[in-house]
């Protein structure tokens, strides 16, 4: 999952990061208004983080012109001040949820990892396709309620796919998703882990819930039962 | 320090009205007393005149002989030969009283006998009014004469009923006084409208301060007179400074807030950080001071938020406050919360009087019904009711009422009171304890309403809030 982070504040920025970074989570962040706003425009996130006191463009504009281009990825605002203009101004602009400094960084993980699975369409923290089930809280798989041990990056990977089911993820977004901008992009690494994935979850092949979609990418689905 | 006065005070065309009426009264009072007065005058002075000439008819045809005095000839008025005719002639002297007297005198008696024993010296005339024995007003006039064996003093005197004249003068007086009082009437309908003109930029005035108010109109606007134009400007120039240095106020709190609020947020963050996973390694007492000063940072941030809110809520009970819808604000609360509790999959019902007004800044509105819905949606189960609207009140007439009910677990009775503690320092709150019902209590507070905390028929808890509608928001020093 791919997040964006803006923030000021140079510490606090970097404990989000370190935070939402040990949490699996690929991070970008920005310092002010104006590079986030570029970060937004010019890369697919998942998720943001914005602060409303911003430099250069305030946090409340910078999620409107966010909005304006028909990026829907959920928002997360942090306010200081706290008082309820703030926090209705912030919703109103497009954000989805707020936290009031100073914070956890817990609560900021619970808190996106709640707006993920709500804009995939998830009520609940558990996603269950027939046998499989994926517990994003726990960040614990089951099959046919077995435990399965998955290392960080497969964990990682089957989220996104499990987040996004029935629609063909590329190579590409899969890895932007996955991994830092850094990453060299043309390792077969994820060739690796989608074929680990499979083992793990299907050893029989009955399931087939990871579909290589030739030319494309791959498609996570489970026929109904 | 609370402030409230209780003066009636006349409105200006009243005083206005008032002080013109005296005057106009004065006035035609005054003039009504001078005209009254130099009419009956003209009429004295013609009767005077009359008489003096009758005088002169007496003096013409009056013989003298030892002492007694007779005519020859009729006289040319009549009126002095027929019995009681209203004229009457006299010829006396001093020493001697009456000699002569007319015919048509000879029924005539007088309250005072010494009437014609009066002395006027020769060549004089004196005007009187005398009264006779039936209480008859007559003029007099008398001539003091020296006849012609040059040592003789008569008086020769006429006198005439004032009958005739007296009801000349009432006649007079009652169509003069009719006439003014009519002008009267007809200068006060004048000066009413001519007030009422006169006034209209000041009425026009507090109709604009009125939308200023309710928040209709920005500042004053349009033409005012001369006299009002500074006043006009001065009051915009006001109004814009005020919520100039009420927005300016605002944003140096929210730097504030920003600025004291970061620093905190990446202590937390270092704290977690620095401890996270070695809690086996800490010894006891380490563990002890950690957590003390995480408590501390906990105390500190509290403080912050508590007083910043109050800072904010002190600051907008401004005169010029405007008025906000409380249906429009309630509704993008509830916006804004189904956002932030879509899992929850809260219900909620409204029952909302679309005209009801709150009467202040719409910040301190959100606050109070922010930290109460969010309260419900957070404690309650699956239901939240709103319902807004206005009640009488034993007070003012009229108050505000906004009721939030949920179906949680409720407030229990003796925890009631203390969730509404409103504390005068931040740091006398406990631990833990969330700031948002306190700022609610002191809002409320300073908008003279009342904050209760109830059970709902929902299940959970009810908080009503109250506010009157009519008094001022007090201001909190």
């Amino acid at each position: 999952m791919k997040l964006l982070v803006v923030e000021d504040e140079s510490l606090l920025r970097q404990q989000l990061v370190q935070g939402l970074t040990s949490a699996g989570f690929v991070v970008d962040d920005a310092a002010d208004g104006k590079s986030g706003l570029y970060y937004a425009t010019e890369f697919d996130y998942d998720a943001a983080i914005i602060d409303l006191g911003l430099p250069e463009l305030d946090g409340l504009s910078l999620i409107r012109q966010v909005r304006g281009m028909n990026k829907n990825f959920p928002v997360l605002v942090l306010t200081a001040r706290g008082d309820w203009q703030d926090k209705v101004g912030g919703l109103d602009a497009g954000a989805d949820d707020y936290v009031v400094k100073p914070f956890q960084i817990e609560e900021i993980k619970a808190r996106i990892n709640a707006l993920l699975r709500r804009a995939a369409g998830f009520a609940k923290p558990k996603l269950e396709f027939g046998p499989l089930a994926l517990d994003l809280s726990a960040k614990r798989l089951t099959v046919h309620d077995r435990m399965v041990d998955l290392t960080a990056y497969e964990y990682k990977m089957l989220e996104y796919l499990m987040l996004h089911p029935g629609q063909v993820i590329s190579k590409t977004e899969l890895t932007e998703h996955l991994y830092a901008q850094d990453y060299d992009r043309d390792s077969n690494v994820l060739e690796v882990f989608v074929r680990r994935l499979r083992q793990k979850l299907d050893p029989d092949q009955t399931l087939r819930p990871i579909e290589t979609v030739r030319g494309q990418g791959y498609r996570f689905s489970v026929p109904a039962a | 320090m609370k402030k409230t006065e209780t003066t009636t005070e006349y409105s200006l065309q009243t005083r206005l009205l008032f002080a013109v009426s005296i005057l106009l009264f004065i006035f035609l009072g005054l003039t009504g007393m001078v005209l009254d007065r130099a009419f009956r005058d003209s009429i004295e002075a013609g009767v005077a005149e009359q008489l003096q000439l009758q005088i002169y008819l007496l003096l013409a045809y009056a013989e003298e002989e030892g002492g007694e005095f007779y005519f020859l000839e009729d006289l040319r008025e009549p009126r002095f030969g027929r019995l009681n005719s209203g004229l009457y002639g006299f010829i006396s002297s001093a020493v001697e009283g009456e000699l002569w007297r007319s015919d048509s005198a000879l029924d005539l008696q007088f309250q005072d006998n010494q009437v014609l024993q009066q002395h006027v010296a020769t060549g004089e005339t004196a005007f009187t009014t005398i009264r006779s024995a039936d209480n008859e007003q007559l003029f007099a006039v008398s001539y003091g004469i020296l006849w012609e064996d040059g040592e003789s003093e008569y008086t020769f005197t006429v006198m005439e009923t004032s009958e005739p004249y007296l009801s000349e003068i009432s006649g007079f007086r009652a169509s003069l006084w009719s006439w003014l009082g009519g002008v009267a009437v007809l200068l006060l309908a004048l000066q009413l409208i001519l007030m009422r003109w006169g006034l209209s930029p000041l009425h026009r005035m507090a109709k604009d301060l009125k939308l200023i108010e309710s928040g209709e109109r920005e500042q004053l606007e349009g033409v005012y007179p001369r006299e009002l134009r500074g006043v006009a400007n001065n009051l915009n120039l006001l109004i814009k400074t005020e919520r100039k240095q009420q927005a300016r106020y605002r944003t140096t709190l929210g730097d504030l807030a920003h600025s004291l609020k970061t620093p905190l947020a990446v202590i937390t963050g270092l704290m977690e950080n620095l401890f996270q996973g070695r809690g086996e390694v800490l010894s006891g007492d380490v563990k002890q001071q950690v957590a003390a000063v995480e408590e501390q940072l906990e105390r500190m941030n509290q403080i912050v938020s508590y007083q910043l809110q109050r800072a904010v809520t002190a600051d907008s009970s401004s005169t010029l406050a405007r008025q906000v819808r409380v249906a429009a604000v309630i509704r993008k609360i509830l916006d804004a919360l189904v956002k932030v509790y879509a899992d929850k999959q809260v219900h909620y019902e409204l029952d909302l009087d679309e005209t009801v007004i709150f009467p202040g800044d719409e910040r301190d509105l959100m606050e109070i019904v922010g930290n109460i819905v969010d309260n419900a949606f957070k404690y309650g189960s699956s239901m939240v009711r709103i319902t807004a609207g206005v009640a009488e009140s034993a007070k003012t007439c009229r108050e505000l009422v906004i009721f939030v009910e949920d179906d949680g677990p409720g407030i229990a009775p003796d925890k009631r009171q203390f969730v509404l503690q409103r504390g005068a320092r931040a740091d006398t709150l406990a631990t833990g304890q969330g700031i948002g019902l306190a700022v609610v209590t002191d809002i409320i507070g300073s908008y003279n309403g009342s904050i209760n905390v109830g059970e709902s028929d929902l299940g959970g808890a009810s908080i009503e809030v109250r506010i009157d509608l009519v008094i001022s928001p007090v201001v909190v020093n």
